[in-house]
């Protein structure tokens, strides 16, 4: 009984704050969450000022139904328990759209409760397939899957590298092992034999051992799932033990970072990510906005999240309205054309076509197409 | 030797080289412990200041023109050891020296306070994110057939190898034949005798927790050239990993953390090697438990001490 009333008294005053927001201000907040600290930080910038420029040129061209939009940023640092205490703010702070999470072990819970709290959600970033295999209407993503990510990735080496004796190796998380995992099964499909399939523990410094064991094992080609950090130092310790083979990565791993800390080590990773958009002549304007305020927007999930906002504020634009589940269903039969090209959504909430290319990673941080 | 001796040979070198910066974290934890009885989980966090410290100093000293690579490291281990030092004696000073006599479970409580603050002061000020630093001292050993079977040491191993066991010499000769290591012997004996013998023992558990400082601070130089990166979470699991070795090696005896380290350095190593790398902290981790369960003391550890 007591609770019931406690309750019943926050629900008041949460929809007196809300009434009071809507009334006080005219204005549409999105949520921008991602990890802005963590080790993944960087990706999280490049969803940040994809997004940002985003809601700037939309507001310069007249908002939305009239209104401003305003982005509010959230950190999740990339971990799970923290995504879903942000998704818990966010509801409480009454915003009903978020570009976001990044990592898809934040993605996963946090789309959960945006979905049952009436939230559109649109990644530009999680790529796992389990996020938006739960029928859910909300939830939305600017950027491929796993599941075409490593078919593309598989291709590559069976066609192009045919190895002899490959490893792949993964870091036991969502993103890292469903990676490898859709790699290994394709190679296998196509005769490639894969002598190694291991998983290392993500955050971990020494991989002395595993070099040795890859050396041991004779194999020519690995393939790792996972982020940059560990690869990086996988690299830099394979280097220093003479460890002289090819590697391979999702675009988790192509950051310069990675460079920073494998050096010259890091020259000829193989890095499938989404397509250069930066180098779309239709963007051209896009890009010099980004360039004229110093930021880069060759990162894998600056255009994205680009996207994803476009889509939701156009969306808003063409109903006239601000509701959610108008907003949604709308997104779900539209199609957008944004600087990730035409977009459209499948019943899922997936885009029914996305290309990952393979790019040769440089020791410099740049990147060319590979083949 | 047929390959199978040198993929052994191999990762026992391996595990050596991450054996040997536990046992240089490990000695800070036992000597604490066998003096004033007490963990402090603050350790773990002077290994990552110590980090930080040499990577700015390497940082630091490069821009003002220094550019030979041994001279750097030298410097930069000078600097790290010193900041180090500092704040263990702080440490000690502003959280274990007020609550002296109170409760262990108190002064437990405010370690872990202080490895809280001193993580998120780093974070602050340093940012949260990877700090990497390009590798300085490439190359290493090749033992037998570079195009079959052979082992390959990196100078850097090897660096930390003989680091570590010049360090051990050194503390070694300190604890058995200087009048401080004496101190020290007494004080881990028996603190109220010692100060009625006239031995202010405050002045030694100052230089036991300065003592502790620069090895971790030697330890976090040496693996921050090793693997390149810092962040200010490392102190964390390095601190839980050297915490581990002292035990394991019998807690407030000195050979017992290097024989602890190594030991848990070569088992992590080993399983990595042969059976898979997801488990290496399992089995390292079921190691301790096994050996507190048959020898609840550790491996080196005198079964009188009771301080808990």
């Amino acid at each position: 009984m007591k609770s019931m009333v406690k309750k019943t008294l926050i629900g008041m005053g949460v929809s007196a704050a809300l009434m009071g927001a809507s009334l006080a201000q005219a204005e549409i907040k999105i949520a921008l969450a991602g990890p802005v600290s963590g080790p993944v930080a960087q990706y999280g910038d490049m969803q940040f000022i994809g997004a940002e420029m985003a809601i700037e040129q939309i507001n310069k061209n007249g908002g939305v139904n009239g209104e401003k939009l305003v982005g509010v940023k959230y950190d999740d640092a990339c971990d799970p328990k923290q995504a879903v205490a942000v998704a818990n703010k966010i509801v409480n702070d009454g915003i009903s759209y978020v570009v976001g999470h990044l990592c898809s072990s934040s993605t996963q819970p946090a789309s959960d409760i945006y979905e049952d709290e009436g939230i559109v959600m649109v990644t530009a970033a999680s790529t796992n397939p389990d996020i938006t295999l739960q029928g859910y209407e909300l939830i939305f993503r600017t950027i491929g899957l796993d599941s075409l990510q490593g078919p593309v990735a598989g291709r590559f080496v069976a066609e192009s590298i045919k190895p002899k004796r490959m490893a792949v190796i993964h870091d036991k998380q969502q993103y890292g092992e469903g990676i490898a995992t859709a790699v290994k099964s394709t190679v296998e499909e196509a005769g490639v034999d894969v002598v190694m399939f291991e998983g290392i523990t993500a955050g971990d410094k020494d991989f002395s051992a595993l070099v040795a064991k890859l050396k041991r094992n004779n194999v020519d080609f690995v393939y790792y799932g996972g982020y940059h950090p560990e690869l990086g130092l996988i690299l830099r310790q394979s280097a220093e033990l003479g460890l002289d083979v090819k590697f391979m990565g999702p675009e988790g791993v192509g950051n310069k970072d990675i460079s920073a800390i494998a050096g010259e080590a890091s020259e000829g990773l193989l890095v499938t990510l989404p397509p250069s958009f930066e180098l779309d002549p239709k963007n051209k304007g896009l890009v010099s906005a980004f360039e004229k305020k110093g930021q880069d927007p060759s990162g894998p999930f600056v255009m994205p999240a680009y996207a994803a906002v476009q889509v939701m504020a156009d969306s808003m634009n063409a109903t006239g309205s601000n509701d959610p589940y108008e907003v949604a269903e709308h997104m779900h039969k539209a199609s957008f054309s944004t600087p990730i090209g035409d977009v459209k959504f499948d019943e899922k909430g997936d885009l029914t076509s996305f290309n990952f290319v393979v790019y040769n990673w440089h020791a410099d941080g740049t990147k060319s197409p590979a083949k | 030797m047929s390959e199978s001796i040198f993929y052994f040979l191999q990762q026992i070198a391996n595990g050596l080289t991450i054996g040997s910066t536990y046992a240089l974290i490990a000695i800070g934890y036992t000597m604490v412990y066998g003096i004033i009885g007490m963990i402090n989980f603050a350790h773990g966090e002077v290994y990552m200041i110590g980090t930080y410290v040499a990577f700015i100093a390497l940082a630091g000293l490069s821009m003002l023109g220094i550019d030979n690579p041994f001279l750097l490291i030298a410097m930069a281990l000078a600097v790290s050891i010193l900041v180090a030092s500092a704040y263990g004696f702080s440490i000690e000073r502003v959280a274990y020296r007020p609550l002296r006599g109170s409760k262990r479970l108190i002064a437990l409580i405010s370690a872990i306070g202080m490895s809280i603050f001193l993580q998120n002061y780093i974070r602050l000020a340093q940012g949260s994110r990877d700090i990497a630093m390009p590798s300085m001292i490439q190359g290493g050993f090749l033992f037998g057939d570079p195009s079959g079977s052979h082992i390959m040491i990196s100078y850097m191993q090897v660096i930390i190898m003989v680091t570590t066991v010049l360090c051990m010499i050194g503390l070694t000769l300190f604890i058995t034949r200087s009048r401080m290591g004496r101190a020290c012997r007494a004080c881990a004996q028996d603190i109220g005798m010692t100060n009625l013998l006239g031995i202010n023992s405050n002045n030694v558990i100052a230089v036991t927790f300065v003592i502790g400082a620069a090895l971790a601070a030697v330890a976090g130089m040496l693996l921050g050239l090793y693997y390149g990166v810092v962040n200010p979470y490392i102190g964390f699991i390095a601190g839980l990993k050297a915490f581990t070795a002292a035990v394991l090696g019998g807690i407030g005896s000195i050979p017992g953390a290097m024989l602890g380290g190594l030991i848990l350095g070569i088992s992590e190593s080993l399983t990595a090697g042969y059976l898979t790398a997801e488990y290496k902290d399992v089995v390292a981790f079921s190691l301790l438990v096994l050996i507190l369960l048959f020898m609840p003391q550790g491996i080196l550890g005198k079964p009188e001490v009771e301080k808990i």
